[in-house]
């Protein structure tokens, strides 16, 4: 018999079953069989583990199913079809043994691999492992995922049983005593994402005992209206016996304590057995439970490390578009993503505490660039995007694969809009800007851009998202062609503000277009704008006066208590000098005194050239950048490259070779020839002339090797000489390198392996690339490679370090 | 046992040695970079070992570890285990925030990525270290063997996820290993130490087992990696 779970959520409280782990050792398992196959070996076992929590007095059972994937079960014997099938009907016997209508979970755990960016396993691949168990156990009465410490991999199991299952869902993931789970993730930004996915219950399971779990519930509770679900260990275990140290009777009275969080779930986990869960149900029937006091939780998005709540103004950085930005668009048409991400962390280091993400361009694929430039920032930068499309498509992808909560930006008052991003708003649970405009365009009175903004609220209200997740732009009208219009702006800001109780955004550039001293009047609208209520600046956090200008708000406003932050900007902050456009006074700080410039040899250079060869020589990087701009004025860019960054480099890397300076030393120089071939490639874009290439090079790090700081040296050191190398990136599938190398005419390709394991991958990438007939040399290098074996393999050079691959590429290529 | 391990200053001198300095002098702009890097992987990441003490029974093929279902094959472990009646399998991770810092500072500053992977890398070994004086502690009746790691002379590399599995390491210290048998997070750390009531012979790790020799940097500038 089916018994409704979402009923059972009515009840004052729902007890859980206690470990299967621990029974089935105790049952006599062996360490590293795999339990799932005793579903169908011994049923017996787990029919009886079953009916002794029932009689305890479970309300839901979890089914023998934790590991029961596609990756765990590889080599069992069974497919996770049966293996399933055959857990939910033992634990419907043991209900119809002992008379007891309880649930019957799917209980499912995590994959066991780590997911991109750390490990291996992809999203989408995720998605099918949980698409498979979820659809092998459709007879359960719900999907239990817990143990969870990955919350993208979270995000893709309740996708996956949301996609193809109407079964509730409850998601528990595992806190250490630090507040968070193994891969960072905080407890505010695991309850904001998966509330925003629509869970029925979220909470916590395992790690620790219910004494240590305390501050992690007390913290959860402020996060979510969700029931909450608390699973805890018997305490912890003992470090030579590994038996847990908190008896039943002790357990069930630290989770009495533990009601006032307003818990609607109970269970145990590691360590615990029926007698744990008997000391529970006896406890709350005798004391009854604590109902939960559901207060919305505050505004926020987060992303999977870091929540940022709109409790205070919050700097939205903008930098992350292409409009109007002529070395943004060449990046894109590029796929240069190291420029991107470089952007991310210039803006995150001057203080944005979200990015927007806008790759719009005419002439790429939109989706995959979205979808490819989320990963990436995600894996270097923690703050939350804002993602940024006018095509519903592109924002589904992204919403799909992001790991937090997110924005979408945006929609506006046109009904159709709304009802093509509203839905997937509300199915992937992020907040939402609403742009105060419609089919007439921007109105121009306040009243009227009001009446969109409270339109939207309703709208968006009508479709479950609730009013907290949206945030209301009342649009920034250019102040010298629309003076008048300013004020209007501020006055829609302050009602929808005040009268809607909904936050605010704004794109503040904007008003200054056509006016001298941009930056002046930028700031003000913007201190303007703060003072009338807004929550969310969309500026460029690079512009010291715009951040600052929000900064010194918070402090004046009182949200910046005793000036803490403030003080901690600029207490100890140097004095940046000026980008001085004539470089003059930057260039005198760079120079060095007589003699050391002696020291380092600038072999007969003289002026501003031996300055450049100077920085690369001494790893100075921001003098040879700004030396390398100064140059261009009156050097040819390629005379630049050949005839200083070059030789310096040249000289460097003789010095390695010799053991007189070591790899970082080598890596600092190198890191100075890319400050100036930045300022070379900026130059080159904004004169329309064709960038400097002396030929295409493709590398990669193989199929199934994560470790890619040696390709990356490798990459940086043949930029630095010329070449313009295609980076694949890590654990590159064979076909994509040899695609790379077709598209771009690549003749020559790198490619890197670090383990013995991975070799197989590099000889496989080689046969395909041969295969293929392609006129292409291949070199190959890495920590256990050896030039024999390289030669065995059929790569044509080996390269024992970065600087060889640089002989290897003139050898090629010139 | 599983918990946190921690670390509170790194060894330089070791970091280097990776960087390929040998026995030079570190120079002061390397030196500043390791400073920062310290303090970071300090203030940021939390290293996390785990272990457990297993009954061997030496066979045919290998040694098998009592209780389990895994078989440490090949006669460099049966070597290296040998006059042993018990082994502890352990597992050491520096976690997740190191390889996302490697990471990150490969887009803002190749040189300090290069310095805080040696850096970190340096910090997993006194990771294991620590662990290894803590099993010394808590198992005062025995010697101890070096620690041998998976790949080390015939040991197969793919008995890796066999070795994760017994130890629960995915859930207990966050430890995964992928297809190819790479530990991720990748700062991390599995190794076999036997236990015998004898003195034993493997109590240091040779450049004999080790299946690096012939293409070891630190050989070819005469040293070895073990200090």
């Amino acid at each position: 018999m089916v018994k409704d779970f979402r009923q059972l959520l009515n009840r004052d409280y729902v007890i859980l079953d206690g470990a299967m782990g621990t029974m089935l050792q105790a049952a006599g398992m062996k360490m590293g069989e795999i339990p799932e196959v005793l579903n169908i070996t011994q049923p017996d076992i787990l029919i009886d583990i079953h009916s002794q929590y029932l009689r305890a007095g479970a309300d839901v059972i979890y089914a023998n199913t934790f590991g029961a994937n596609g990756y765990k079960l590889e080599g069992s014997g069974y497919s996770v079809d049966e293996l399933v099938r055959a857990a939910v009907v033992n634990a419907r016997k043991a209900c119809r043994i002992t008379g007891k209508e309880a649930c019957v979970a799917l209980d499912v755990g995590p994959v066991g691999q780590l997911l991109a960016p750390s490990g291996t396993l992809q999203f989408d691949e995720a998605y099918e492992y949980y698409k498979e168990i979820v659809v092998a156990g459709k007879d359960a009465d719900l999907i239990v995922f817990e143990t969870m410490t990955d919350l993208l991999e979270c995000k893709a199991a309740v996708l996956a049983a949301r996609e193809n299952t109407n079964l509730p869902v409850i998601c528990t993931m595992s806190f250490e005593a630090n507040m968070r789970t193994f891969t960072g993730v905080s407890v505010p930004a695991m309850a904001l994402t998966l509330s925003g996915l629509g869970v029925d219950a979220l909470g916590v399971n395992c790690s620790l005992g219910p004494k240590e779990l305390e501050p992690v519930i007390a913290e959860l509770s402020k996060w979510t209206t969700k029931p909450i679900v608390v699973k805890p260990n018997a305490g912890l275990p003992d470090p030579v016996t590994n038996k847990y140290d908190c008896p039943p009777e002790e357990f069930a009275e630290l989770i009495k304590n533990l009601r006032k969080y307003g818990i609607k779930i109970f269970g145990g986990c590691c360590g615990t057995n029926p007698q744990y869960i008997k000391a529970i149900a006896d406890m709350l029937e005798k004391e009854g439970n604590i109902p939960a006091e559901k207060t919305p939780p505050a505004a926020a998005v987060c992303s999977a490390t870091k929540v940022v709540a709109l409790s205070e103004p919050r700097i939205i950085g903008e930098r992350i578009n292409p409009t109007g930005k002529k070395v943004f668009k060449e990046a894109l048409l590029n796929n240069d993503m190291d420029y991107i991400l470089g952007q991310a962390l210039e803006q995150t280091g001057a203080g944005a505490d979200i990015l927007d993400v806008n790759v719009g361009l005419p002439g790429i694929d939109e989706k995959k660039m979205m979808v490819d430039t989320v990963q990436a920032l995600q894996a270097v930068v923690d703050v939350p995007l804002q993602i940024d499309s006018t095509m519903p498509e592109v924002i589904e992808a992204a919403l799909r694969v992001y790991n937090g909560k997110p924005i979408v930006n945006s929609v506006n008052g046109e009904d159709e809009t709304m009802d093509k991003i509203f839905p997937l708003v509300k199915k992937y649970g992020a907040a939402v800007i609403g742009l105060a405009l419609d089919k007439n365009g921007i109105p121009p009175k306040a009243e009227e851009r009001f009446a969109i903004a409270k339109k939207i609220m309703e709208k968006a209200c009508a479709y479950g998202i609730p009013k907290e997740d949206v945030y209301i732009d009342c649009l920034t009208l250019t102040a010298s062609a629309e003076q008048e219009g300013v004020m209007e702006t501020l006055t829609a800001l302050n009602r929808v503000k005040t009268e809607l109780g909904l936050k605010t955004v704004l794109g503040v550039s904007n008003i200054s277009f056509g006016l001298p001293n941009r930056v002046l009047v930028n700031h003000i609208f913007l201190t303007m704008a703060l003072t009338n209520g807004l929550d969310l600046a969309i500026i460029n956090p690079n512009v010291e006066e715009m951040t600052g200008a929000v900064r010194a708000y918070k402090l004046l406003a009182n949200i910046d208590k005793n000036s803490v932050d403030f003080i901690k900007a600029y207490a100890n902050a140097p004095l940046i000098p000026k980008i001085d456009p004539a470089g003059k006074n930057a260039v005198k700080e760079a120079t060095p005194d007589k003699k050391q410039r002696d020291d380092c040899g600038i072999d007969g250079r003289s002026g501003l050239e031996a300055e450049l060869y100077h920085a690369v020589m001494k790893g100075l990087k921001n003098e040879g950048a700004l030396t390398t701009q100064e140059l261009l004025k009156t050097t040819d860019s390629m005379d630049i490259v050949n005839n200083i960054l070059i030789p310096a480099l040249d000289r460097i890397g003789a010095e390695f070779e010799k053991g007189t300076l070591f790899l970082p030393q080598l890596i600092m120089s190198a890191g100075v020839a890319q400050a100036a071939f930045e300022e070379i490639r900026k130059y080159m874009i904004t004169n329309d002339s064709a960038p400097i290439s002396k030929g295409k090079i493709v590398i990669a790090t193989v199929k199934g090797d994560v470790h890619d700081i040696g390709k990356n040296i490798v990459k940086v050191l043949l930029e630095n000489y010329g070449y313009e190398v295609i980076d694949l990136g890590k654990d590159v599938e064979y076909q994509t390198v040899v695609d790379a190398i077709k598209e771009h005419g690549a003749k020559l390709v790198g490619l890197s392996a670090l383990m013995t394991t991975t070799l197989v991958s590099m000889k496989e990438t080689i046969e395909l690339i041969h295969k293929n007939k392609l006129d292409c040399r291949i070199m190959v290098g890495g920590a256990v490679l050896t030039p024999e074996y390289a030669k065995e393999i059929k790569a044509d050079f080996y390269s024992k370090d970065a600087k060889e691959s640089v002989d290897i590429a003139k050898k090629v290529l010139g | 046992m599983n918990g946190q391990i921690e670390l509170t200053d790194l060894d330089y001198h070791e970091a280097a040695r990776y960087l390929g300095y040998g026995q030079n002098e570190i120079d002061a702009d390397t030196l500043k970079l390791m400073r920062q890097c310290e303090n970071e992987i300090v203030s940021q990441v939390r290293p996390r070992g785990i272990y457990r003490v297993f009954d061997v029974v030496v066979r045919q093929e290998g040694v098998e570890i009592a209780g389990t279902n895994l078989i440490l094959f090949g006669e460099s472990i049966k070597r290296h285990l040998a006059n042993c009646d018990r082994a502890v399998l352990m597992a050491v991770t520096l976690s997740d925030a190191a390889d996302r810092m490697i990471r990150t500072f490969q887009v803002t500053d190749m040189a300090k990525a290069v310095i805080m992977d040696s850096m970190a890398s340096a910090a997993v070994e006194q990771a294991c270290n620590r662990l290894e004086t803590e099993i010394s502690r808590e198992l005062p009746q025995y010697y101890q063997t070096f620690r041998f790691g998976l790949g080390y002379g015939d040991l197969p590399i793919s008995l890796q996820r066999d070795f994760i599995k017994i130890l629960n390491a995915d859930k207990l210290i966050g430890l995964h290993v992928n297809e190819s048998s790479m530990l991720v997070p990748t700062k991390s750390v599995t190794a076999v130490i036997g236990l015998s009531r004898e003195p034993v012979k493997g109590q240091a790790r040779g450049c004999q087992t080790c299946n690096m020799r012939d293409i070891c940097k630190f050989r070819e500038k005469g040293g070895h990696c073990n200090g």
